[in-house]
Parts: structure tokens; sequence; C-alpha cells
């Protein structure tokens, strides 16, 4: 009989770590609340750097764990602890005992509508970037105009923010935001572009590629200073108010579309969750790893093991990285035993 | 020493190590979350004054890192509060003023 | 009734006529110098206030209901109500009845003021009368009335969360002295006049008591020990009332007959503030009210510590106390003498001296000219609504739907109303933008101006002066167009609960008129504490010191007390508290105008008012 692992969240992270699990002789259980694997990158189009589909990654790795059992529409009602391992119980009536669980319950795409300065809810053609990628998706979007002349992105929504309740910076939102700044460019070739930032955080490889691609062949104009409130003119556009801080000028701007980098922020989930295992949350709110250099998928607790943005912001391969590396660690961990 | 006859106009340059920050500096000890400030430019792309005299908390802030005089811009204030409520690091940017309409002389 | 002493005197009274000729000199100083410290316009209005037949009538009725029964207290809890009133009331009943007992046996004595204080230790019973027995039995029931009372005061002290009081101020050791010795009074006179009864008379408890002691005592040899106990508790007290918060008896008397006058406070230690501050009985009801005392940090900045702290003039405290405050007004609100707490702070900040003086010389105020033309309903947002847009933009709504035409004066910014920097205590400046505004708004040819925001409300209702330009808040502007049929209401399917904001209620009064147009628009629930006693959202730009991260907690206490309604959705009123509340509610938070737009038609037959 093959020894259970629970995984709790079948995002990519909670997928990839199944793999890697069913592929070391485990008997790996996804617990998915949504109807669907793969959390927010299935929503998700394209995927930087490469300009992957998002869709066919879901696929492929979902092809690969057909063998594990998936609960989707199923919650965790509560851990026990046992002498030995765990007990959890989930809302579909089934209990697994177990001796590792895997925690990849991920984010929580920040509420908009909670920056009332920027109309997101009362203005006409205000989005968010998950509402753009839903768009290119191919699924209609009213809120999108038939030919904008000017496009307009805000970075760091509901990040970097104390007033939103997140000092964190959500790490991936800049180089989101210049890919989309370039996919709308390519729908709309006549649109100018505009991105608004506090800074231009574009570490990971190939990032700065696209900044100068964005710059170069797209003409997207890149303005710092954060944009604090959002008005109507009276035919009807919206009219944003920024610094331009480079120049030192108050700035504003027409758009036709303005579309918000709503960032990554932790998952309430992952509180109760917490509170049932008993793990511990950092003062961002995500849970806390047993260590930030060498344990990052470890808790406090035996046995029960993280991956991805359930303990921070993370781009999609670092997620992966983490949860084969968490998949090893749970069959160093079980063996061990 | 001989004249070569020119002089060299003085240096548009900001000298860091000539600043005078005591200003700066008394201002952080009276409102220490000044030192917070990232320049994102909320506060200036909302202010109420702004439009009309150029007043910009970023600017002011700055200026006063950098020795300079900024009490043009602080008169315009209006006190309105609404740098206040948009501020990402969440300054007291009202009582920053007020401070430093006090401490000025 | 015979005199015991021909002379009519005994020295044992001597430390209470110290104590009295003390704190009597210690008024009439106080309130001489209280009158000169008002300007001479207030002087005159106060004086010929006393003597007005109807404020004096107003006067002898505030005192009585105000300082004796304390009417005020019992609404908030019956027994904090009986136990100030019994104490208050009875201690003046036995003084009014001494003073019948004198006029009525030996009135030759009635100039002697400690006579009705001491009254039985004077007289012997000669022959009981019906008027005789009847007084003493009056005062016999008083003194227990006070006792009881006394006794209540004694629990309180341990047990003040039954008086339904969470937290109580901590006295001084003055406070504790005035305080002991007003508790030995009572019970001093008891033990006096039932020493005395066997020879002065008495009734239910002295003569009982008195047969009880000379059982086992048999001579009367305590009776002097005790008149002079109970003489000198009276001394102590009185010689320390002064200074302790018992000073607040005789402060109120003349707070009161000050307030009927129509005085304001103008300067933020003298004259009526001073009386205020004097007036403050220390009671802590405002400590439980203070929406920072969630935060046992800010436990010492309401406004009883204000008071405390001016009486002693600690300036770095009064500065930090004023500073903090978020002037929601709930102190002064539940306060029971009338403190004006807020404004006692506004005065104090405007003490303070700036070195960059405010200049609005920049601001042109031709602008508006002409653009109101046609139409005659100004519309004022304010500058925190362009925060929340949505209030704006419903308003709009309104007016199209209404069929209004209207400008939006400050659409794409305008210039501040002024109250933050009023509140802020730079009343010059303040002055400097009320002006500004003035001149644009006159020149905008406006008849109406609508305005959203409470803060501005407040402002304009107190400070400006719009001849010919009727000033109306949008909650009695939306109502006039429902009544009107301009705009037709739908139910919607929300229950909401309306969080008072500060400015509008406590600061306007307009508690109802929101509750009455939410209600034809949807159904509404009740918060536990709603109308005067609303807690402040947190966001409020009263405070100066109060940090972002410190009012996160006060929000949430906010929030909890609406979430005991139970409602689906938080209605409001102030772009303040609906931004504030929005950053941590667990459910919707909407403006009057978003819910208003959201749940009407209009009547497409575009006409005007």
């Amino acid at each position: 009989m093959k020894e259970n692992v629970v995984i709790i969240g079948g995002g990519v992270a909670g997928m990839e770590a199944a793999r890697q699990l069913l592929f070391l002789g485990y008997n790996p259980i996804v617990v998915e609340q949504q109807d669907h694997l793969g959390g927010h990158v299935s929503q998700w189009n394209r995927l930087f750097p490469d300009m992957a589909s998002a869709q066919d990654l879901v696929r492929h790795m979902g092809e690969e764990i057909v063998d594990a059992n998936i609960f989707l529409e199923t919650k965790v009602n509560f851990i026990n602890r046992l002498r030995e391992g765990y007990l959890v119980m989930l809302s579909n009536g089934v209990s697994v005992a177990c001796r590792a669980i895997l925690i990849a319950s991920g984010f929580r795409l920040f509420d908009a509508t909670r920056k009332e300065e920027y109309g997101y809810g009362v203005y006409d053609h205000v989005i968010t970037n998950a509402d753009l990628e839903n768009w290119f998706n191919g699924n209609a979007d009213s809120r999108i105009p038939a030919a904008p002349k000017s496009v307009g992105f805000v970075h760091c929504v509901g990040s970097r923010d104390l007033k939103a309740g997140n000092s964190q910076c959500s790490k991936v939102c800049c180089m989101t935001a210049v890919k989309q700044a370039i996919e709308m460019k390519e729908h709309f070739p006549d649109a100018r572009i505009y991105c608004f930032y506090m800074d231009l955080r574009l570490f990971g490889k190939k990032y700065e590629d696209f900044y100068i691609n964005a710059q170069q062949e797209h003409g997207v104009q890149f303005i710092r200073g954060r944009i604090s409130e959002v008005g109507e003119t009276l035919d009807g556009r919206l009219q944003v108010k920024a610094e331009d801080t480079l120049s030192g000028k108050p700035l504003r701007a027409q758009l036709d579309l303005l579309v918000l980098m709503a960032g990554m922020v932790c998952n309430p989930d992952a509180a109760e969750l917490a509170r049932m295992a008993r793990l511990e949350v950092d003062s961002d709110g995500f849970l806390r790893s047993a260590d930030n250099i060498a344990g990052i998928v470890g808790s406090n607790r035996p046995g029960i093991f993280y991956a991805g943005a359930c303990t921070g912001t993370k781009t999609v391969p670092e997620t992966l990285a983490e949860a084969r590396s968490a998949a090893l660690d749970i069959h160093r961990f079980i063996q061990g035993k | 020493m001989t004249d070569f006859g020119f002089t060299l106009s003085r240096s548009s340059a900001l000298d860091l190590t000539k600043a005078d920050t005591r200003l700066y500096e008394r201002l952080c000890s009276l409102s220490p979350d000044a030192r917070t400030c990232m320049g994102c430019g909320s506060c200036s792309a909302t202010c109420t004054a702004g439009p009309y005299n150029g007043m910009s908390l970023r600017k002011v802030i700055l200026g006063l890192q950098r020795g300079q005089d900024v009490r043009p811009m602080l008169k315009g204030c209006m006190l309105c509060g609404k740098c206040t409520m948009v501020c990402p690091r969440g300054i007291n940017t009202r009582q920053l003023i007020l401070n430093l309409c006090r401490i000025y002389d | 009734m015979i005199e015991r002493f021909s002379s009519g005197f005994h020295p044992f009274v001597l430390p209470f006529l110290a104590g009295m000729i003390f704190v009597l000199g210690y008024c009439v100083y106080g309130i001489v110098r209280i009158l000169f410290q008002l300007s001479g316009e207030d002087r005159k209005k106060f004086l010929v206030s006393l003597v007005t037949p109807k404020t004096f009538v107003k006067n002898i009725r505030d005192i009585f209901c105000d300082c004796l029964l304390h009417v005020k207290l019992w609404k908030r809890n019956r027994l904090l109500g009986y136990m100030h009133s019994s104490i208050a009331f009875g201690w003046f009943m036995i003084i009014l009845l001494g003073h019948i007992e004198v006029m009525l046996f030996l009135p030759e004595r009635i100039h002697l003021f400690y006579y009705p204080i001491f009254f039985n230790f004077f007289v012997a019973e000669a022959d009981s009368t019906i008027q005789g027995s009847l007084l003493f039995f009056l005062m016999d029931f008083f003194l227990l009335v006070i006792l009881s009372g006394i006794g209540l005061a004694m629990v309180k002290r341990v047990r003040s969360r039954l008086f339904g009081m969470r937290r109580t101020p901590r006295p001084s050791l003055l406070n504790q002295i005035g305080l002991y010795s007003l508790w030995a009074i009572f019970p001093l006179r008891l033990l006096a006049e039932s020493f005395t009864a066997h020879i002065s008379g008495g009734s239910f408890l002295t003569i009982p008591a008195n047969w009880v002691f000379r059982q086992f005592l048999g001579n009367d040899l305590n009776m002097l020990p005790t008149w002079w106990a109970y003489s000198i508790a009276l001394g102590v007290f009185m010689s320390v009332l002064p200074f302790t918060r018992y000073m607040h008896i005789p402060a109120e008397m003349m707070l009161i007959p000050m307030r009927n006058a129509g005085l304001k406070v103008r300067n933020a230690r003298k004259g009526f503030a001073r009386v205020q501050v004097y007036a403050c009985p220390n009671c802590g009801v405002c400590i439980d009210a203070c929406p920072m005392s969630v935060d046992k940090a800010n436990l010492k900045d309401c406004t009883v510590y204000l008071t405390r702290q001016l009486r002693r003039g600690n300036e770095r405290r009064i500065a930090e106390i004023s500073d903090k405050c978020l002037l929601c007004g709930k102190c002064e609100a539940v306060c029971q003498v009338g403190v004006e707490g807020p404004k006692l702070r506004v005065l104090n900040r405007a003490e303070r001296k700036y070195a960059v003086k405010a200049d609005y010389s920049d601001i042109p105020t031709g602008t508006l000219a002409g653009a109101a033309e046609g139409g005659k309903v100004l519309y004022y947002s304010g500058c925190m609504s362009q925060l929340v847009p949505s209030i704006g933009r419903s308003m709009e709504s309104l007016f199209r739907k209404a069929g209004v035409d209207f400008c939006w004066m400050d659409r794409d910014g305008g210039v501040c109303c002024g109250r933050p920097m009023l509140t802020a205590g730079r009343l010059e400046e303040a002055r400097e933008i009320v002006r500004k505004n003035t001149e644009i708004i006159l020149q905008s040819g406006a008849d109406t101006m609508v305005v959203s925001c409470p803060i501005c409300y407040k402002m304009f209702t107190e400070e400006y002066s719009l001849p010919g330009i009727r000033v109306v808040h949008y909650v009695h502007y939306m109502e006039e167009l429902l009544e009107q049929g301009r705009l037709v209401p739908r139910r919607g399917d929300l229950c909401y609960v309306y969080h008072d904001p500060c400015e509008l209620g406590r600061g306007c009064g307009i508690y109802e008129e929101p509750r009455r147009l939410l209600g034809r628009l949807s159904s509404i629930a009740e918060a536990e504490k709603n109308r005067a006693e609303s807690v402040c959202c947190g966001g409020s730009l009263g405070s100066l010191s109060l940090s972002f991260a410190k009012r996160e907690k006060i929000t949430r206490a906010a929030l909890d007390n609406l979430y005991t309604s139970k409602a689906d959705a938080i209605a409001t009123a102030c772009p303040l508290c609906t931004a504030t509340f929005a950053r941590y509610a667990d459910r919707p938070v909407r403006d009057l105008a978003e819910i208003v737009d959201l749940y009407t038609d209009g009547k497409l037959k575009p006409d005007t008012i």
C-alpha cells in the first residue's frame, strides 16, 4: 500500500508536487477548493518570459497526475495531530491519515475595490490585470473599448502599500505589466500605453530584455509616479492624476482604459490552516518558513511542508522549483522514519 | 596666484557633502516617519494646493534632505489631509507639515 | 426648642467655619477673576442674562436638574444617577431643612451660618410639636438617603462596572483626601446627632441609635468629640475642595448660567474655558466613550485628563492630549456637565506659534464666474470625495436623473473648505481659506449649494457667510428630490446599517434624516452604539498625532460595533468614513449618494426646482 501525502491546494505548486510524489512512489491526495486544477495560472493567458501558454502548462501537468487522488470543490475541515502523523478531515466526508502534509494554498489577488480612489467597480473602464488576462483568453469584457487611444497600467495596487495592509512587494506585477503592455500594444497598435510605477523591479532572467523591448519596439512610456486618484472628464474618459516625479510636475492623463496591477496578497485560508495545524504566520500574513534561506519549504511542525506562494510572493518557476524541493523533502522525511 | 582671466560659473550640481541637513534631521526627530518617504509622488499628485502654488510634499522632503529652502511650497498647504490618505507608507503628513512650519526659523 | 448655650457658640464649629470662609473666599475670588477674563461684550451678556427673567428661571431649573438631581446621569445609568443625586440632593435638603428649623424655632440665630449645620448640638427639645417631629423625620430620612449614596460610592470604587463604567480615572492624593473626608462627613453627622438625640430630639434613625449608645456607654462624654470630628471632617473637605475635583460643585453652578447666557469658549485657558475645566467632575464617563480607549496607550488622553492637566498647567501633556484627539465629540456628547473637550483642544492647538505662515494669494477666485450660469445649483464635493469617486459620480447621476441644472464646483480640484486647518488650530489660515472660497462661491451666481461631505457642511454652515445662497446637505437635498417625485424609489434587497459620521451626527445634529432616506430604499438595522453614541471610524482629520498604524485598532472597533447590527452592508455619509472603513470592512461600504443612485429612477421630466 502506497503512503498517503495530503496536498492542500491544486494550483501549479500542488500539481507539480503531486507529479514528483507519484514518481517517488507515494499516493498524493490533492485537495482543491475550485472546480478545476491550476489555480491562478489556469486563468492566465501567456506566461513571461517566453510567452508560453498558461493553459498548455496546466494541461500538461494535469495529464501527468491522473493517477493521483484529486478532490475538487473540497475543503479541509480540520487537521488532527495523531501520535504519528496527522488526520486530515475533508469537507466531502473523506478523512485521510498521513505522515506528511504539503500546504500549497497559494495567494489571493488583492481586491481592487478596496482602493476606493482608483474607482474599480465605479468607473466603466477600470479593470485589473486578472480581468485583462481573462480577456486575452478570449472572454468578452465590455469594459475594454473596441479601439482605445490610450491605456494606462498602474503598478503596485495593494502591494507596497500600508494603507492596503500589505507592505510587501508583489514581485511579479512589474514584469506582468510590461508583458501586458506589450500585448495591449500588439492588440491596439495605435494606442498609447503608459506604465505608472514607483520603482521598476525587473530582476529575473530576460525581464530586462522585455523592458527594453517594450520601450524600443512598442513605445511604451514609463512614468515614475504613483497614480493617486482617478476621475472622469466631462466626455466620460478617465482622467488620472499622478506626479511625474522625474520632472517634478503634477501630471494628468486622459485614458480609455486603466489596468490595475493588483498584487499578490496572503490567502486568508492559510491563516485558517495555520490555526488548525498550529503553524506560524509571518508579519505579512503569509506562512512562515522554517528558514528563509535553507528551509523555505519547511514549517515549524514536523511533517508539514510548504510550496509556492503560501509563504510569500513567487513567480511560476520559483513555485515549481519549490514544489519539487518539497516533494524531495517529504520523501526524505518519510524515509527517515 | 595668476588670475587666468575667467571664472568658473558656480556649479549647479548638488553637493551632498555640503548640504545643510540640520533642518531635515530636526524634522525627523519630531516626525520620524519622514524618513520612510520613497518619493512615489502620491501626495503631490493628490495635493489640493499643488495646482495653485506647486506644493509638493515629496519635493519638500527631498529639498530638506538636500538642504534647500522649501518654505515657498509650504505656504500653500491647506492641511486638507488628502496626502495622509494616499501615502502608501502611512506617513502622518499633516503632522509632518505642522512640525516643519514650527521649526523653520 | 430652647437654646442650650446662651452665646450661641462653641469652639468645635471653628474647623467648619475656617473651611467655609476659605472656600467662599476662594470662589468669590475665582468668580471675579473669571468675570474679568471675559471680553467686555461677553461679560455684559452674562450679567444681563442673570437678571433676565427667562434665563433666570432656566438657570434655576438647570442647576436643580443637573447639579442636584443629576437627571442626565439617571438616563445613563440608574445606579450611578441615584448615587450622585442621593448625595447632592440629600445634602442640599439637609442644609435647607436646617435653615428651616432655625427660622422656625430660633429665628434670631439665622445670621450665624454654622447654626443650621450644627442645630442639634445647640438646642434642647422642650416639647415635641408636629412640625418639629416632621422636620426631624425629614432630616433623618435625607441623612439615610445620603448614607445609602455614600455606601454605593464605596461599592463603585471596587466594582465600577455595576455602575456602567468600565474605567474610572485614578484620583490624585488631594482628591483622595477630599473623597475620604466627604465619605466621613455623613456617618459622623449621624453619630454626633445620635449622641445628642436624647437632648435635642431626633427621629427614626437618631433616637434608636441614641438608645443603643446609652445602653452601653451611659454617659455624654462622647458627645463633644463626635461633634468636633464632624466639624473637622467638614472643615477638611471645604479646605481641600478648591484643589480637588469637588470644585466642580461651585464651578458647575457658574457654568450653567454662562452656557445659558450663550457664551462661547474663546480662549483656551481663560474665562469660560476655565469654568469648564473646573466644572469637570472627573467622573470618567468620557474614558469609556473615547474611541481611542481601545488602545491602552491612549487611556490618559481623554477629556477628563485634559481638564486635569489644564488645572495642573502641565504644558507638555496638554499639547500631547490636544494633538492626539480625533475631535469626534463623543466625550462632549456623554459629558454630564457639558465640558467641550474638542473645542478646548482646538483652542489649545491655536496657542501654538508657527514660523511659516500660509499664503493663498496664488489661488485665483474668478475661475467659476459664469460656470453656474443657467444652473442655479452648485455642488461642492470636498477634497476627500475625490478619493472616493463613487460619491461624486453618484451625485452627478442623481442630478441628471432628477433633471437638475448643476455645476460641480470642485470637479477637477478646488479649494479646501478650511475645516482641517481650523481644527488644527490655525485659525487665521482657516479664515483666509474661507475668504477665498466665499469669493468663488459668491461669483458663481448660484442660489443653492449642495454639500456632500459632512466636514465641509459643518464648516459652511458655521464659519461661512454666503448671503443669498442656501447651503444644503445632500441628505436633505436627496430627500427633497424624492418628495418632489423627481426621483422615484425602488426598494433594494440589502439590509444596511447606518454609521453616523462624527461631523454630521454630533457635529451638525443630523441623525434621523439619513435613516429616513435609507429606510425608503432598503431595510435598515441599528448598531449597538448609534446616533450620538456612534463610534468614530478612526480616520478623522481631527487628530494631528495619531499614526496610521494606531488608527487601525480604532477603525476595527468601530466596525465591530457596526457588525453587531448583522446588516449586509454599511451605509455612511462621509467620504472619510467610507475610505477608512473600506480598508478593513468584511462587507460593502457605501455612501448614501451611491445607495440612493442605485435604488432610484429618474422621472425623465426635466424641470427646475
